[in-house]
């Protein structure tokens, strides 16, 4: 069984191996390839492929989903709080659960725990946890449990995505154990939205015999196989606390090509696929596929360091940021699918700061500022990937054209996934990443510290980090959100992202299954494959 | 002129000559009658507007076509000059040395002869983040050199021993002088027909590694790359990948024509 499924690995096909067949092969592949395409178009139009389940179709319990997932590469993980590329973000949500979770509008609410509750100086947090949860090896999920994840992933000498904040205002030495089902959390500093940090996927709950090589959680699905770059293997969670999955087994595939992606979803070898290229929006549906559209506050920045020449000149930074033509961006790279930016994060946040002036394409004044730092002839390399998802290569070929207009050179190299996310990644000088839905603190955490496990822009600004330090003690929320816009200003200034626009998440999912629901936090229904089923 | 007659009388020899000038003028003299430049935004992606409509981009499908072939050729191009040299000089060297000489230059070909010849390309490619166009003619061309001394040794083997050769040598003549005096001359035919075939090979190889995204600026038009930016929405707007196809087809079918006609007139006695 295994063995056929690595034979059947719809990523198998061998770049090139046309390249070495002989002519009558070639022939031969060419009269099928023509034949395929036009049985493509024959059966989109006499209506033999699937049509979309109406919502109250049957649905069938049982059998094998496989999703197909962007990026990815031998730096995979099964780390429930280091996840890099979609393929682990996707593995986090099937395997582990958090304390508290996003929903599909984005709102928190419970998960392992049924109820967290601040002290009205919101110096002590009690959480009370949901009763009989139990991880995939039997045990019950504990108070210690809890504590034992929060001392892990605010560990000093490898914090995790989600930890940073939380070791700034945690203290686990004064924080107690109530009872098998309850913890009483002290901060060192009152903090209104602990709950916010406890919701993010990277703070998944672990037992505290947890072993990354047989790794257990408490999601719904449990650990089979894990192959680095190719993919992995879950059975169902029949001890589930919430609604069991519907199939058996589930198998998340890595796709470095969207091109294999998508065929592998029209050839019913994956069930669904995050980031379909937006361009086949209208199309997909004739070719027994679905569309998965979310209004989400998903982004793929330039990432600029600000810590090496010529980027380390705020002047260089702003010019780069006044070459963008937003407007075509979101036109051209997410053909229409998007909405601007104006070089912030977390649109979704109260406090996302609406008032500063947009930025609009000024090339007169970039070719000024670049003049002033003395780089009149700015010539840089760009990184980009395609596992940086939808609108990644296209926004960096964008910007090559865009940037050539205030005359400057940029040189763009194309790196494969494991180049990528690999040894270099965080080291880029000037690259792009992508990023999904986030408010501002917990961003901030992720990307925008010293302390910041993704901090690629290498941003380190003393007096932005005193003003995040207060904004995370106040606990009224006008005043924060006051010190939460002065953050923002001074990253707007000289921060070291482009954030062109935020991207609807669009993902697709084959018209034999139903259940997906669109999520603002994360792609195909927050990877909620659970909530999946075949029709019947 | 004389000496061409009886190529300009074969008429595969004719239609490739003329298929394969017209592509090479169009992609020399595109650029300047197309609509629009090369990386010009003219609408939403993959739309029908224009004569071939938009690419993935929103970018002027027929105006990358015209900008996208001159790097495919001239690239495509210097790769054969550079294998025809490279293997005419092993395989005539090796079939007039004769003995170890011969044995240790063949034997080494062989080795190289069993890799794919693409694999050795990618292989160096992979470790390049932007290969520079001449990267892609060296390795294009010194993968062509071990197939095309294996034909030049062949077709030198029969010329070596012959009485004018003997002659040459007799007179005094040096080593070099014979080779490029006596023997290569008489091997022109075969070599023009070995050419012709390893540049549509050369085209071949340059598309695909453009298709497999080791183009050496990401963003410039290129037939081979194209199709790879493309092939994804190839049922939304075809013609963004068909049309370079096609043009990569018919510059291929050219120089396999004009390679036929040559072997066909030195079969029949032409040269």
């Amino acid at each position: 069984m295994v063995n056929q499924h690595v034979r059947n690995d719809p990523r198998s096909a061998a770049p090139g191996a046309w390249l070495e067949m002989s002519r009558r092969e070639a022939l031969r592949l060419a009269s099928a390839g023509v034949a395929s395409l036009a049985g493509l178009g024959l059966t989109a139009g006499c209506g033999s492929v699937p049509a979309p389940a109406p919502a109250n179709a049957p649905r069938r319990r049982g059998g094998v989903y496989s999703h197909g997932a962007t990026g990815g590469g031998l730096k995979d993980t099964l780390d429930p709080h280091f996840p890099v590329t979609n393929p682990d973000i996707a593995r986090c949500f099937n395997l582990y659960e958090p304390l508290l979770r996003w929903n599909n509008d984005y709102e928190v609410e419970p998960a392992l725990a049924e109820s967290i509750e601040p002290s009205d100086d919101a110096l002590t947090w009690t959480v009370r946890l949901r009763q009989g949860v139990e991880f995939h090896h039997g045990k019950t999920v504990t108070a210690q449990d809890v504590l034992h994840t929060l001392a892990v992933v605010t560990d000093p000498k490898k914090t995790a995505p989600g930890g940073v904040q939380l070791a700034e205002v945690l203290d686990l030495k004064a924080s107690r154990i109530v009872d098998p089902r309850t913890i009483s959390l002290k901060l060192k500093t009152p903090y209104a939205i602990l709950d916010q940090l406890l919701a993010e996927y990277t703070v998944g709950i672990i037992p505290t015999d947890f072993d990354l090589s047989n790794p257990v959680g408490t999601g719904p699905f449990r650990y089979e196989r894990f192959v680095p770059g190719q993919l992995s293997q879950f059975r169902r969670h029949d001890g589930y606390w919430d609604t069991p999955a519907y199939v058996d087994e589930l198998f998340i595939y890595d796709f470095a090509d969207d091109a294999a992606k998508v065929n592998a979803l029209l050839a019913g070898q994956v069930q669904s696929i995050d980031n379909l290229p937006t361009y086949l929006v209208g199309t997909i549906g004739n070719q027994g596929a679905s569309t998965l559209v979310a209004d989400s506050g998903a982004w793929v920045p330039f990432t600029i360091r600000v810590d090496v020449a010529p980027f380390s000149d705020p002047r260089v930074r702003e010019a780069l940021r006044l070459v963008v033509d937003r407007r075509q961006m979101i036109d051209q790279a997410l053909n229409g699918y998007g909405f601007l930016g104006n070089d912030l994060y977390a649109p979704f946040d109260p406090a996302y700061a609406r008032d500063l002036p947009q930025r609009e394409r000024d090339v007169d004044r970039a070719r000024s500022l670049l003049r002033a730092a003395g780089q009149a002839d700015l010539d840089v390399e760009l990184v980009t990937s395609t596992a940086v998802g939808a609108g990644g290569v296209e926004s960096a070929n964008l910007f090559v054209d865009q940037a050539r207009g205030a005359g400057i050179r940029v040189r763009l190299t194309k790196a494969d996934p494991n180049t990528f996310y690999g040894d270099r990644y965080l080291s880029w000088n000037f690259a792009q990443d992508f990023w999904n839905t986030r408010n501002y603190l917990p961003q901030v955490a992720s990307c925008a510290l010293k302390s910041s496990p993704y901090n690629e822009t290498h941003f380190d600004d003393p007096q932005f980090v005193q003003i995040v330090r207060a904004a995370s003690a106040e606990t009224d929320e006008a005043a924060r959100n006051r010190l939460l816009h002065d953050a923002q200003e001074i990253e707007y200034e000289r921060g070291g992202y482009i954030i062109w626009g935020f991207r609807r998440q669009v993902d697709a999912y084959s018209n034999l299954v139903t259940g997906l629901k669109p999520h603002r936090y994360q792609p195909c229904d927050a990877f909620g494959f659970k909530h999946a089923s075949f029709v019947s | 002129m004389t000496a061409l007659l009886p190529y300009l009388r074969s008429r595969r020899f004719v239609v490739g000559l003329v298929v394969t000038l017209a592509v090479a003028l169009l992609a020399v003299t595109g650029p300047s009658f197309a609509p629009h430049g090369q990386n010009d935004i003219v609408g939403r992606p993959f739309t029908t507007d224009g004569a071939f409509g938009t690419d993935y981009l929103g970018q002027d499908v027929l105006s990358r076509v015209l900008a996208g072939g001159r790097s495919i050729l001239l690239v495509s191009l210097l790769a054969t000059i550079l294998g025809m040299v490279l293997g005419v000089l092993i395989g005539v060297v090796a079939a007039y040395a004769g003995g170890w000489i011969d044995e240790a230059l063949m034997r080494l070909n062989d080795v190289v002869l069993a890799f794919p010849q693409i694999l050795l390309a990618l292989l160096v490619l992979t470790a390049i983040s932007e290969p520079a166009w001449w990267v892609i003619v060296l390795l294009v061309g010194f993968s062509h050199a071990p197939r095309v001394a294996r034909v030049a040794r062949g077709v030198a083997l029969g010329i070596v021993p012959r009485d004018f050769v003997t002659a040459a040598e007799a007179l005094g003549e040096s080593r070099a002088r014979v080779l490029l005096a006596e023997v290569l001359p008489n091997m022109t035919a075969p070599l023009l027909a070995e050419a012709g075939l390893r540049l549509t090979y050369s085209i071949g190889m340059v598309a695909g590694i453009g298709f497999l995204g080791f183009a050496t600026n990401p963003g410039a038009a290129d037939w081979g790359q194209m199709i790879n930016e493309n092939r994804l929405a190839l049922l939304v707007q075809p013609w963004a990948v068909v049309l370079p196809v096609l043009v990569i087809g018919v510059f291929t079918i050219g120089t396999n024509l004009l390679a036929d006609g040559v072997a066909q007139v030195a079969g029949k006695g032409g040269q």
